[in-house]
Parts: C-alpha cells; sequence; structure tokens
C-alpha cells in the first residue's frame, strides 16, 4: 500500500531529495563556486522530470487516501511547472552570476519551491494543499529578497513574507473552517456537503477565505499590492520565476480547490472569481499605462493575465478550466521570452529596466526588436499569435458559461491594455532617439528563449501544438 | 483555382521579394508582380460560377473546438473586393518599382506589402467570424510594417503611432463583438450567422456586438470620431498611401459592415450609428479636405469624407443605399487610387506636395494634368465620369433618409458635403495645373516615365468607361448587391443611368457643384476665416486624451501602490470583510444548537480585563516596553481562561511559554529604542481605526455564530478520551496526544524548535562577525542602566530557589503522563529556572558553570525522541509506536514506565535546550553592547570587600 503511494509521489520524493543532496553537497564543499553548475543540473532534473511525468503518467492515482491525486489535470500543470522553472533557471544563470547573486542557495531554493508547487497541484486535501503551498511560499520568500545589499530588495522580500503570511492565515482560517463544517479535509468529502443553493454559512466563510488566500498567490486584485513591488525590487531573473511556474501552480491549485472540493457550489463561487477577473483586468490594463519601469509594467501585466485566466475558472465548466489552462501554458511562454529579453537589456553591465531605453531599438537590433513585437503583439491577444487564442478560449468560455458581461468587459480591458503593449512597440520603431543605448546582449541562452518564443507565438496556430487535447483531457479529469 | 492558393500565394509569395533582393529592383518587383498576377488570375478562373451566383466554398478544420475553422467563401461581394485588392496592387506594385528610390529596400517594402495583400485577401474571402479576425488584424500588423518603412520621418513616426493604436485597439474590440455573433448563432462562419438576422437582432446582446463590431469597422476605415489617424498615418510612401489608405485596407471597415449588413442592419440601432457617424464624416472631410496645403493631407481627408459617404449609405438600411454604397466603392478605388498616384507623381517630379509651391503644371506635365484632372472632376461628381453616378444615387438615397425625425437633416448635409467636395476637387485642379508656371519649383517638374503615368492612367480609362457607360457596372454591381443583401431584400430594379430626369438629386448635385466653384472663388477669404477659427484638432485631442488617461492612471495607481504597507493591509482586510458579508448574505445557517453560557462576575472580569489589555497595548504601542507588558497580561488571562474552562495542561503550557517568550522579547527588545517614532498622521490613523474595528467586529460576529453551534461531526476528543489509557497508557489525554496519538508531529516540532534555536545561534554568530558588532560596540542605550545589575536578594533567592525549580520540574515530567504535566512543560519550568540564574547572576556568572553545550542538549533531545520511536521497529511495530508496562521496585509502590516517556524526555530536552541557545544567542549580543560583563555574580558582595578575602575567589 505505502509502496504505491510512494510511488506516486516518486517524482516529489526525487526532488526533494535532489534539492536536500544538493544542499549538502554544496555546503560540504566549494558552496557558492557549485551554483552555475547547481542551476544546470537542477534545470536538467526538472526537465528530465517534466519527461518523465509527461510521458509516462497515465490515468488518475489517488495516493494516501485520496490526500495526493496524481492526474492529468496535475500532470498537466506539473509539466508546465517543470518546464517554466528549468528555463527560467537556465536564463538567470548569466545574469545572476553577473550580478554575484548565484549562491548555490539560489537553485536548491528554486527546486524546494517546485517541489511545493508540484505538491500544491496535486493537492487531494486541505493540508496538502497547505503543506505545498508553504512549502513553496517560504522557498519564495527568501528568493524574493535573495539579493541582500539592496534596501529595495529587501523590503520586496520583506512585503511579500508579511503578506503572504496574512493570506496564509487566511488561507488557513478558511480551511479549518471548512474542516469545521464539512467534518473533513479531504475534497472528495467536502464536495458532499457543499452543495448547490443551501451551502451553510461555515462553509461559505471557508469558501470565500481560502479564495482570499489563493487569490494573494495568483495576485488577483485587491490582493496583488505587493505585486508590482515585489516585480520591481527583486532581481530579475527572480521576478521572471515569479511571474511563471508559481503562477501556474497557484492558478491550478485554485482551480483544484473549486472544482474538487466546491464543484457541487458552482454558484457560489463563480460570482466572486469573476468580480475578482473583472477587477484584475481592468486595473492590470489601467495601471500600466502609466508606468515606465519594464518589470512594474509586467507586473501589472501580470495581473491583468491572471484576470484573464480566472475568467476561465469563473465560468466552472470544463471549458473554462481547459481555456485556464491553455492560457496559463501560453502566458507562461509569452512571459519567459519577453523576461529573457528584459534580462538582455543592458547598459555597462548595469541592468536597464526604463522603457524610454527602448527607444529605436529595432534600428539597432531588428531580429530581437520584431520577436520583441511579436510577442507584446501576443500579451496584447492580436490574433493571429498564440495570445489571441488563449484570450478568446477563456472568453468563450465565460460566455458560454453565461458569464457574457464578464467576456465583453474582459474584450474592453483588452483594448485598454493594448494600449501599454503597442506603446512599447512604438518606442522600439518609431522613439525619438534615446540618449542611451542598449548595449548588444550577446547571451546566446537569452537570444534562443527570447527568439523560440517568439516563433512558439507565430507558430502556434497552426493547432497551439496540441495543447489544446491535453488541457481537455486535464480539464476532464478535474470537472465532473 | 482553389480559394486557398489565391490567399496562400501572396503570403508564400511573399517570401520571394527578400530572397531576390539582390537580384536587382527589376526582379524584386517582377516577382512581386507576377505572384499577384497569379493570385489575380486564379480569381478569375472563379469568375464563371460567381457570375452564376454560386458561392465557391473551401474549407479546413482549424481549431474547431474553438469554432476557427479556415472556411473560405466567394461570392460576389467577396470577388469585388478581391478584384480590387488584386487588380489595384497589380497597378501598385508597378507603379511602387519605379516609385521607390535606389536607396530604399525594395525586397523589404514588396514582403511587407505582399503580406498586406495576403491579409487583404483574406478578409474578404473569410466564411469564418474568427479566421476574419485573424486576417484583419494582419492587415493592423502589415501596415504598421508598411508605414515605419519610411520610419525616418518624424510625423510618420507620429502617424505610425496613432494608426496602430486606433486600428489595433479597434480590431481589440471586435473580438468581443464576433464572440457575440459567433456564440448566438451557435456557429462562427459567416454562411450560418448570415442565416440567423432575426434571432441575432432579438438577442439582448445585439446591440453590444453591434457597438463593438462597429468599433472595429470604424476606426479600421476611419469614420467619425476615429477618423483623425488616417491623414496622419499619409507620411508613409505614396504607394502605401494610394493602395492601404484609399483603396484597400480602410475599406475593410466598410467590407465588413457591408458583409454583416444582412445581419446587423435594419435596426434602430444600427441606422442612428452608421448614418450618423458616416454623415459627420462625409462633411467634416469634406470641409477639411478643402483647406490642406498638402496634396497628400487633402486626398487622405477626401478619402475619410468619401468613406463617411459610402458608411452612410451601408447606415440606411435600404437595398439601394446598399447598391449606391458598392457602386461608389467602385468608383471612389478608381478615382482616388489614380489621384493618388498623380500625387505621388507630383511629388516624384516636383519634390514637394504642398499646393501653395504648385501651380502651372499643365503645361509642364501634361498627362498627369489630364490623368489627375479627370480623376478629380469624376470625384466632384461631374457628369460623364464614374464619380457624378454614384453620387447622384448617394443623392438620391439621402432624399428619402429621415434622421432624427428630421426629413431635411441628412439631405443638407450630403449636398454640404458634396458641395465641399467638389470645392476641393476643383481647388485640386486649379491650384496645382492651372495658373502660371512658377520659376520656384523645388525641382524642374516634368511628366515621368510610362512606368510611373500608366498604372493611373488605366484607372482614369476605367472612370471615363464606366462615367459614359454605366451599363457595364451594372450587371456586376447587382450581382455584388445582392450577395451583401443575401436573403434580407431584394435587390432594386433601378438601371444606372447618365440621365434620371428633372429629379430632387440633380438639383443637389448642380448645387453642390456652383456652390463648389464659388467656394473655390472665394478660397481665400475664407482660408483667413478658416484659420482665424479656433478648431478641435483631432490628433491634439487624442494625444490629450491618451495624456490624461496616461496621467488619471498615474494619479490613481501610484499613491495605490506607493509601498505603504499599512495601505495594502488595509485594502486586503477591506475586501475580506466584504466577500465575509457576501457569504454572510448568501449562505444558510442553521438554528444555534448550543444554549449560551451565564456570564458570571469571574468571566466578565477577566473578560474586560483581556479587553483592557488589548486596548490599552493598541493606545500605547509606541511604547515598546509596555506593551510588551500588556502583551503579557494578555497571555496570562488566557492562561486564566484555560483555567477557567479545566484544560491545566494548556493553562500551564500558556503559562509557563508566555513566561520564556516574554522574557527572549525582552532581551530582544533592549536593542531597539524604547519608543518607536510618530510616522502616520491622523488621518490615516482615524482610516486604520475604523479599518480595525470593521474587521475585529467581523471577526467577532464569525466566532459568535461558529461557536453557538455543534460542530458537524463528532469532535476528535472522544476518540482520544476512549483510547487515551487503552493505547497510549497514559490517563492525561494532552500528553497522550503529544507524545503518541500525535508523536509524529510532536518530533517534527521538537526538530524545528531546535532548528530554530539553532538559526538565532548562526544568525547571531554572523552578526557579531560583521560590521553590526561595531554597531553594537558604540551603542548608546536609552535608557539609564540600574546602578545594581545583580541585585543581592535576587541573586540569592534564585540560588535557593533552583534546587526546588529542578524538582518541580522533574516532578511535573513524572506526572506528564497521567497528571497535567509533561515534558514540554517541564522544559519550560526547568528553563525559567536556568533562565533566572542568568538574569540574576550575570553571563559570565552562569555560563562558567554550563557543562553541557546546549547544542548538544538539543540533539540529544531529538536523539532520544526518535531512538524511541526507532525502538518500535525491533518489535516489528511502525515507527513511535508505544507500549507501557506496570514494574514494581521493592522500596515503592507498583508504577507505570511507558516508551513514551522516554519521547517525552527527548522533547524536555529539546526544549530546554532551544530556549536556553536562544537566550545565550540574544545575550551574547547584550554583553558586546554592554560593556564588559562584571566579573561577578554580585555587584556588592559583603565578602568581596572585605580586604582579607581575594575577589577573585568569587568568580571560580
Amino acid at each position: 500500500m505505502i509502496q504505491a503511494d510512494l510511488n506516486i509521489i516518486m517524482p516529489e520524493i526525487i526532488l526533494s531529495l535532489f534539492a536536500i543532496g544538493a544542499l549538502l553537497g554544496a555546503v560540504y564543499t566549494s558552496k557558492d563556486k557549485m551554483g552555475p553548475m547547481l542551476v544546470w543540473a537542477t534545470a536538467g532534473v526538472f526537465l528530465a522530470l517534466a519527461l518523465w511525468i509527461g510521458v509516462n503518467g497515465q490515468g488518475t492515482n489517488p495516493a494516501f487516501g485520496g490526500m495526493f491525486v496524481d492526474d492529468a489535470f496535475s500532470r498537466f500543470a506539473k509539466v508546465a511547472i517543470l518546464l517554466s522553472s528549468a528555463a527560467v533557471l537556465v536564463m538567470s544563470q548569466e545574469y545572476m552570476q553577473r550580478k554575484g547573486l548565484l549562491r548555490f542557495e539560489y537553485p536548491v531554493l528554486v527546486a524546494l519551491s517546485v517541489v511545493g508547487m508540484m505538491v500544491m497541484v496535486s493537492a487531494g486535501d486541505l493540508m496538502t494543499l497547505y503543506m505545498g503551498l508553504e512549502l513553496q511560499s517560504l522557498a519564495l520568500y527568501v528568493v524574493a529578497s535573495l539579493r541582500r545589499d539592496s534596501a529595495r530588495s529587501t523590503e520586496a522580500g520583506l512585503k511579500y513574507f508579511v503578506l503572504g503570511a496574512l493570506s496564509s492565515g487566511l488561507l488557513l482560517y478558511g480551511a479549518s473552517l471548512t474542516y469545521g463544517f464539512a467534518g473533513t479535509t479531504l475534497f472528495s468529502g467536502i464536495i458532499q456537503t457543499a452543495t448547490e443553493g443551501h451551502t451553510s454559512i461555515g462553509l461559505l466563510f471557508g469558501l470565500v477565505f481560502i479564495i482570499a488566500g489563493l487569490a494573494f498567490k495568483v495576485s488577483a486584485v485587491p490582493f496583488h499590492m505587493w505585486t508590482p513591488d515585489v516585480y520591481e525590487g527583486s532581481p530579475t531573473p527572480v521576478t521572471a520565476f515569479f511571474a511563471t511556474a508559481p503562477k501556474i501552480a497557484a492558478m491550478a491549485l485554485f482551480a483544484r480547490v473549486l472544482h474538487d472540493a466546491f464543484g457541487s457550489a458552482v454558484s457560489d463561487w463563480s460570482q466572486i472569481i469573476a468580480l475578482l477577473s473583472v477587477v484584475s483586468m481592468f486595473l492590470g490594463a489601467f495601471a500600466a499605462i502609466g508606468q515606465t519601469n519594464i518589470k512594474r509594467l509586467m507586473a501589472f501585466s501580470s495581473i491583468a493575465h491572471m484576470g484573464y485566466a480566472l475568467m476561465g475558472l469563473a465560468a466552472g465548466t470544463v471549458l473554462g478550466v481547459q481555456a485556464m489552462l491553455v492560457y496559463m501554458a501560453i502566458y507562461v511562454t509569452m512571459n519567459i521570452g519577453t523576461f529573457a529579453f528584459i534580462l538582455s537589456m543592458q547598459k555597462d553591465g548595469q541592468a536597464v529596466t526604463d522603457i524610454g531605453s527602448l527607444n529605436q531599438y529595432a534600428k539597432r537590433e531588428p531580429g530581437k526588436a520584431l520577436a520583441m513585437l511579436i510577442l507584446l503583439f501576443s500579451m496584447a491577444g492580436v490574433p493571429p499569435m498564440v495570445g489571441f487564442f488563449g484570450k478568446f478560449y477563456v472568453l468563450r468560455a465565460a460566455y458560454d458559461a453565461g458569464l457574457a458581461w464578464l467576456a465583453i468587459a474582459g474584450v474592453i480591458a483588452s483594448v485598454i491594455g493594448a494600449y501599454y503593449y503597442l506603446r512599447i512597440v512604438f518606442y522600439m520603431y518609431f522613439g525619438e532617439v534615446p540618449d542611451e543605448t542598449l548595449d548588444k546582449s550577446h547571451s546566446p541562452v537569452l537570444w534562443g528563449f527570447l527568439m523560440a518564443s517568439a516563433a512558439i507565438m507565430v507558430l502556434g496556430l497552426v493547432n497551439l501544438f496540441g495543447i489544446e487535447g491535453a488541457a481537455a483531457a486535464a480539464a476532464a479529469t478535474l470537472v465532473n | 483555382m482553389s480559394l486557398f492558393y489565391i490567399v496562400a500565394l501572396p503570403f508564400f509569395g511573399a517570401l520571394l521579394p527578400g530572397l531576390m533582393n539582390s537580384a536587382g529592383r527589376a526582379a524584386t518587383a517582377g516577382v512581386t508582380f507576377t505572384v499577384t498576377l497569379a493570385a489575380f488570375v486564379g480569381l478569375l478562373t472563379n469568375l464563371p460560377s460567381v457570375l452564376a451566383g454560386e458561392v465557391v466554398m473551401a474549407r479546413v478544420d482549424w481549431m474547431p473546438l474553438l469554432g476557427l475553422n479556415f472556411s473560405l467563401m466567394l461570392d460576389g461581394l467577396g470577388f469585388f473586393f478581391a478584384l480590387l485588392i488584386l487588380g489595384i496592387g497589380l497597378l501598385i506594385i508597378a507603379y511602387g518599382r519605379n516609385y521607390l528610390s535606389r536607396d530604399d529596400n525594395m525586397g523589404q517594402f514588396f514582403t511587407y506589402l505582399l503580406l498586406f495583400q495576403g491579409a487583404m485577401v483574406g478578409i474578404v474571402l473569410s466564411d469564418n467570424i474568427l479566421l476574419l479576425l485573424v486576417f484583419w488584424e494582419l492587415t493592423s500588423l502589415s501596415s504598421f510594417l508598411l508605414i515605419g518603412y519610411w520610419k525616418h520621418l518624424p510625423e510618420g513616426r507620429q502617424g505610425a503611432r496613432m494608426a496602430l493604436t486606433v486600428t489595433g485597439m479597434g480590431g481589440l474590440a471586435m473580438i468581443g463583438g464576433m464572440l457575440i455573433l459567433g456564440q448566438i448563432a451557435g456557429s462562427y462562419d459567416l454562411s450560418v450567422i448570415l442565416q440567423n438576422r432575426e434571432l441575432i437582432q432579438a438577442d439582448p446582446l445585439y446591440v453590444a456586438a453591434l457597438i463593438l463590431i462597429l468599433l472595429g469597422c470604424f476606426t479600421k476605415s476611419a469614420q467619425f470620431p476615429f477618423h483623425f489617424w488616417l491623414p496622419h498615418a499619409m507620411a508613409a510612401p505614396t504607394p502605401v498611401s494610394a493602395y492601404l489608405h484609399s483603396a484597400t485596407m480602410v475599406k475593410a471597415g466598410i467590407f465588413l459592415m457591408a458583409r454583416m449588413w444582412p445581419v446587423l442592419s435594419g435596426t434602430p440601432e444600427w441606422f442612428v450609428i452608421v448614418t450618423t457617424a458616416g454623415l459627420i464624416t462625409m462633411v467634416l472631410g469634406a470641409v477639411i479636405a478643402l483647406f490642406k496645403h498638402d496634396l497628400k493631407a487633402l486626398l487622405a481627408f477626401s478619402t475619410v469624407s468619401h468613406l463617411g459617404l459610402i458608411t452612410m449609405l451601408l447606415g440606411t438600411g435600404t437595398a439601394f443605399g446598399a447598391m449606391a454604397a458598392m457602386f461608389h466603392i467602385l468608383n471612389h478605388a478608381t478615382f482616388k487610387a489614380a489621384l493618388f498616384m498623380s500625387a505621388g507623381i507630383i511629388d516624384h517630379e516636383a519634390h514637394t506636395r504642398d499646393i501653395r509651391r504648385l501651380g502651372g503644371l499643365r503645361k509642364l506635365m501634361p498627362i498627369t494634368f489630364i490623368i489627375a484632372s479627370l480623376a478629380a472632376l469624376s470625384m466632384a461628381g461631374i457628369p460623364l465620369l464614374n464619380g457624378f453616378l454614384s453620387k447622384e444615387m448617394m443623392l438620391e438615397e439621402a432624399n428619402h433618409t429621415v434622421l432624427f425625425n428630421s426629413p431635411w437633416l441628412v439631405p443638407v448635409l450630403a449636398t454640404v458635403g458634396s458641395l465641399f467636395s467638389a470645392a476641393y476637387c476643383f481647388r485640386l485642379i486649379g491650384h496645382v495645373f492651372f495658373g502660371p508656371v512658377r520659376d520656384d519649383y523645388p525641382a524642374k517638374p516634368h511628366d515621368p516615365a510610362a512606368g510611373l503615368w500608366l498604372p493611373p492612367a488605366i484607372l482614369v480609362v476605367l472612370v471615363v468607361v464606366i462615367g459614359v457607360a454605366p451599363f457595364l457596372a451594372e450587371p456586376f454591381i447587382k450581382l455584388v448587391t445582392a450577395s451583401v443583401l443575401g436573403d434580407a431584400a431584394e435587390v432594386p430594379k433601378s438601371y444606372f443611368k447618365i440621365w434620371h430626369g428633372l429629379v430632387p438629386a440633380l438639383y443637389m448635385s448642380i448645387v453642390a457643384v456652383v456652390g463648389g466653384l464659388i467656394m473655390l472663388l472665394i478660397f481665400k477669404p475664407s482660408l483667413r476665416i478658416w484659420d482665424a477659427m479656433p478648431r478641435p484638432e483631432a490628433k491634439v485631442i487624442f494625444e490629450a486624451i491618451v495624456e490624461s488617461v496616461a496621467k488619471l492612471a498615474r494619479a490613481i495607481i501610484l499613491p495605490l501602490h506607493n509601498g505603504a504597507f499599512s495601505r495594502y493591509a488595509a485594502i486586503a482586510a477591506i475586501t475580506m470583510v466584504a466577500v465575509g458579508y457576501h457569504a454572510w448574505s448568501t449562505g444558510t445557517i442553521a438554528a444555534p444548537t448550543r444554549e449560551m453560557q451565564p456570564a458570571t462576575p469571574v468571566a466578565v472580569g477577566g473578560w474586560l480585563m483581556l479587553v483592557a489589555a488589548t486596548a490599552g497595548m493598541v493606545m500605547m504601542h509606541r511604547n515598546r516596553l509596555l506593551s510588551l507588558i500588556l502583551i503579557g497580561i494578555v497571555g496570562l488571562m488566557v492562561s486564566i481562561g484555560f483555567v477557567f474552562f479545566s484544560a491545566p495542561d494548556l493553562a500551564m503550557t500558556q503559562f509557563t511559554v508566555e513566561v520564556v517568550t516574554i522574557i527572549l522579547l525582552l532581551l530582544a527588545l533592549n536593542f531597539l529604542p524604547n519608543r518607536t517614532p510618530v510616522e502616520s498622521t491622523v488621518l490615516r490613523r482615524v482610516r486604520d481605526t475604523s479599518v480595525a474595528i470593521f474587521g475585529g467586529l467581523a471577526t467577532f460576529a464569525l466566532s459568535y455564530h461558529y461557536m453557538l453551534r455543534d460542530a458537524v461531526t463528532a469532535p476528535i476528543s472522544e476518540f482520544h478520551l476512549a483510547n487515551s489509557y487503552k493505547g497510549g497508557g497514559g490517563t492525561n489525554v494532552v500528553n497522550v496526544i503529544l507524545v503518541d496519538f500525535r508523536g509524529f508531529d510532536t518530533y517534527g516540532e521538537i526538530i524545528v524548535l531546535g532548528i530554530a534555536a539553532l538559526l538565532i545561534y548562526a544568525l547571531t554568530e554572523t552578526l557579531l562577525g560583521g560590521p553590526v558588532r561595531a554597531h553594537l560596540l558604540n551603542r548608546k542605550p536609552d535608557q539609564k542602566r540600574a546602578g545594581n545589575k545583580h541585585p543581592m536578594m535576587m541573586v540569592v533567592l534564585t540560588r535557593v530557589i533552583m534546587p526546588v525549580v529542578l524538582l518541580v520540574g522533574f516532578y511535573i515530567f513524572l506526572r506528564g503522563h497521567n497528571e497535567p504535566g509533561g515534558g514540554f512543560i517541564a522544559g519550560l519550568i526547568v528553563s525559567i529556572g536556568v533562565v533566572m540564574q542568568y538574569m540574576a547572576s550575570g553571563f559570565g556568572w552562569a555560563s562558567a558553570r554550563l557543562r553541557y553545550p546546549y547544542h548538544g542538549v538539543i540533539g540529544a533531545g531529538v536523539l532520544i525522541a526518535g531512538l524511541t520511536g526507532i525502538g518500535s521497529w525491533f518489535v516489528g511495530k511502525p515507527f513511535l509506536t508505544s507500549d507501557f508496562t506496570y514494574v514494581r521496585i521493592p522500596p515503592f509502590e507498583e508504577f507505570e514506565l511507558a516508551t513514551a516517556a522516554l519521547f517525552d524526555l527527548g522533547v524536555f530536552l529539546a526544549v530546554v535546550g532551544a530556549v536556553m541557545l536562544s537566550l545565550e544567542s540574544f545575550s551574547r549580543l547584550a554583553r558586546q553592547s554592554g560593556g564588559p560583563d562584571s566579573e561577578h555574580a554580585l555587584d556588592i558582595d559583603p565578602s568581596r570587600d572585605d580586604p582579607k578575602e581575594p575577589a577573585e575567589k568569587e568568580a571560580v
């Protein structure tokens, strides 16, 4: 019995052992000199695990009495988490090394947070959920303030920690209320007590507190306040990491809780999620207009994107979850490319984050400018870039679920949001002659990620690389 | 040829010019021309079926789940537009080859042009509205690249920005409209949607869909209030202006309105929005065009005006209006493209497009003169040219249109529009070609080579042919109209002819032409009036709007996200209360199942003290020491609460934990100033207070209701009570829970406790090794130190009491399994005893008597607990299974021995070690700052004052 259970969580065990081994190994040997090697090794392990999970996994396998579930949904999320984390790690190596930030703890912490994420998306129980979430968060708190000599980074990390702890507290409060009124922490048990129309208030309180806690993790408005500060304050590779894997994990966990535990009371949460979605989309779009720092801009952009993903969730249908998964996969791919670009923005060895420095960029580096143009158009949701398909998916799911107003609001928000993406394009192609120009970046890794991401945004329009089918299968296992 | 090839040809062909770039200009243009020609011929092969009234279809499933299919459809309307796009495209390519200078990258230009062409053809042949959207935005993208081709001109940059922003955003808005249409009709295929007129118009979201789609159409076709971007985009090279901004791209919006005509038109909303926008655009464009001095700007505004005219015709919602619109599209495409190309020729030859610097070109450029004049006269609506015919039809239609209940509004405005239209056409001819030949042209103008004038000439031939023999165009236009109307209306019977008799439209036409001539005569004075007149410049307004929105965004967002933590927390708290209220108001709640407890005076008193302490802490939180003491009171009250509810274990634990944490906190606070500075304003404090009160009340309400009801399932305590003795060998359930039921948990916890202590130790080490050390050494405490650090009474008392404390600890430990107590509490009690030694006698004295390092104590604790757990493996039980037995050692009574007690010993040691290690770490910091520690346990020691007794003796 226990053997079978352990087999199911084998990827998590392997990754944990790797992290512990890497930590001890580095402590007892060469410490920070191991940093670059560990980054690549960790990325390699991520990749191998993603392959293993993606190729090998099949069926729905509950472990530990249903507290941990390995199904198509969790596998989809895990593969996305592992791949994006691997990409961000590899991208960050050069930058971190240049800034002297490549401590050996960095890849280890990332690995640990990824373990947390993997547990999150497989959670079948409120306790598993909390355990995964905290493991992920604790590692991220440290990573956020990795640059200890910068007051900004430290402040960002501290703020993230305090607000994160607050939200964890809320979530825990919600979980205990849910337990108190459902009599169980197992999702499969909760779903039987939470029934459409006459959900008890205690359970509802539990639900809204859990939602609030998770909304913080996905940085949905109004729990988003930490996002711009942390995005801006953290070292750019860390920002890139924040913008990718944890978002998938939190969003997948969100879907899991809502459908697995509260799937029989869709009407109770659909409106709340829809509300979160609409304010996130609008605030993200509106706030980004006035930003000049590209990292802060990306923070608001990610807030808006989370709004769209939440729109899929708000639908409360199979199509909605599928749309959310497709959206997240596309979002992460776009963000990896964009951050590869942001990481390459530097002048005299100093990282530059001002949008103004991109003026007339197309003249100097036409290839990269074109790739960025594609990515920005894709993020704005302009057809035929892949970003459009993601957006259309969620809009359709929302409309189908009777949330036409939400879909229309989403369209209007995307019109507003398009402005700031297009503004960057405009700077790159038609900007004024800049006072200072960015250095040419010679990193083949960053270049490769940028180009690959842009290529995916264009080539993906053929069939979205078949992600639709995987997402559909994943969604089908979750919603029934 | 299959429709796929027609659409695909330009896209694949787009690769060729780039590849051919090095093969020379002629080869590049040639290959582009060939590709377009192939598509053109392919289109013509479908002519017979189109003429026969068939709809040619081609379909491949793309993303069926999304409703997106690659399905193409060729009917009259599509054929018409495709013909325009490819036909004019051919002429533009020929023209562009001669227009572009040697320095321009021709391969790049033609690549973009072909991409654009493919996208345009895609739009007009799409049978799927999502596919149409894809092509729609592709035109925005490729036009952006084409405009950007001329990026060295500053006004070109502005133009490109506006064009991209406006059309891009409009296109995104259209996504919403298409979504609604597709969802209502149940399919995203146009052929299905067009069948569902009633269903769509009856849907409550029809208006939303209409507005969103029209946003896309109006932005693309530069309709009021989005008309401003088009003239500014004219900074692009002339072939681009002629092709995109006159003949094709700006007609995409019109095309879509025509395409959607059967489902969207005919409602009051459609009529009012579309007709009004068209009418305003027509008049506004014509008036502005008259006063433009840049030839291309004049043509640009004239294009805006004519697009308005077509829009207005579509807006009327009648079959005749639609037919007139189709006819005018054809006519406008021919004469306007010819005019643009002529303007380009003039620019190319005279090196200026400023009308004020031109004049007299009639003699210098006779061929251009003839071409441009014929085209302009057609635009002015002079008989025997095609412009006249469609303008007559427009005026006729305007005559029957009643907008805002006024029968004269539309006719009068249409006439005014035509009048100004005629005026700028006459001005174009008069001021550019007539008048004296000047000698100050920037370059000597002469007619260009045939390559440049032939394309417009071909168009002008069409202008004249249709103008003279309208019946030639009639069957074709009627075919197109039929496919526009679909099943919604019949094609009108009226014939295309030059002479309709003395109808009102003719009078209006005459008024317009004569008025136009008069306007030309009084041009100079009216220009002065125009220049003096304050007029809102749409571009300035657009930029002001954008700027003010950005400002607004900054004004709202920056203060909101200024990094102030209290603000973030306040927003989160308010939201939580709000969603809590939502949950409260939507959920169901069962009746209370519990009785209220009687409020005894003791309970009320304790409660009041708790509240008073909490409130006092909030009020006096700036004094750190005081607030710490108040926290201590709160903790003690809670402990008493546990006693009150008969939970001695919890009370003891809480009590001891309280003492230890207060001491540790005291040590930590020692390094901070005693008072925190006032940083918040009164306003903020008021805000925070109200938020806090709200949050507190909400929490109170929640707990209140929670406590009134029994839990839904039987609490686990029943199980514990039943199994405590049977399974764990103890009657003190709390202790059995700790060491048995949740032994695993406790084991993990003591490890965590140990790690935390080690961490504090490690941090202290790092701090003392780093720059903080200097800070500490130089620190001036803000409070005066007590003169007597180690008061004698205290020293004596603590030493005397120490054995007692240890004994109590031992006792508590032993009884723990069956009575209140246990390893955890015992550990804390012993810790407190040892801490007292440190406090009373000083660090140096106490640590000198320390025999075992605390690290080791922690380790031993964890090890013992772990080994106890492992021990159960040897008897084939899982980790941490406990067992107990009764033994009797003769002098004593029979007593119980449980493995749990051994485990508890581990807990005890770990607790003592962890607490002491943290304390030690803190005091190491304190010693750094407090100067050299006294070597003596007592500052005032009578025995030391005795000269006979050496002081050192005491310290040993």
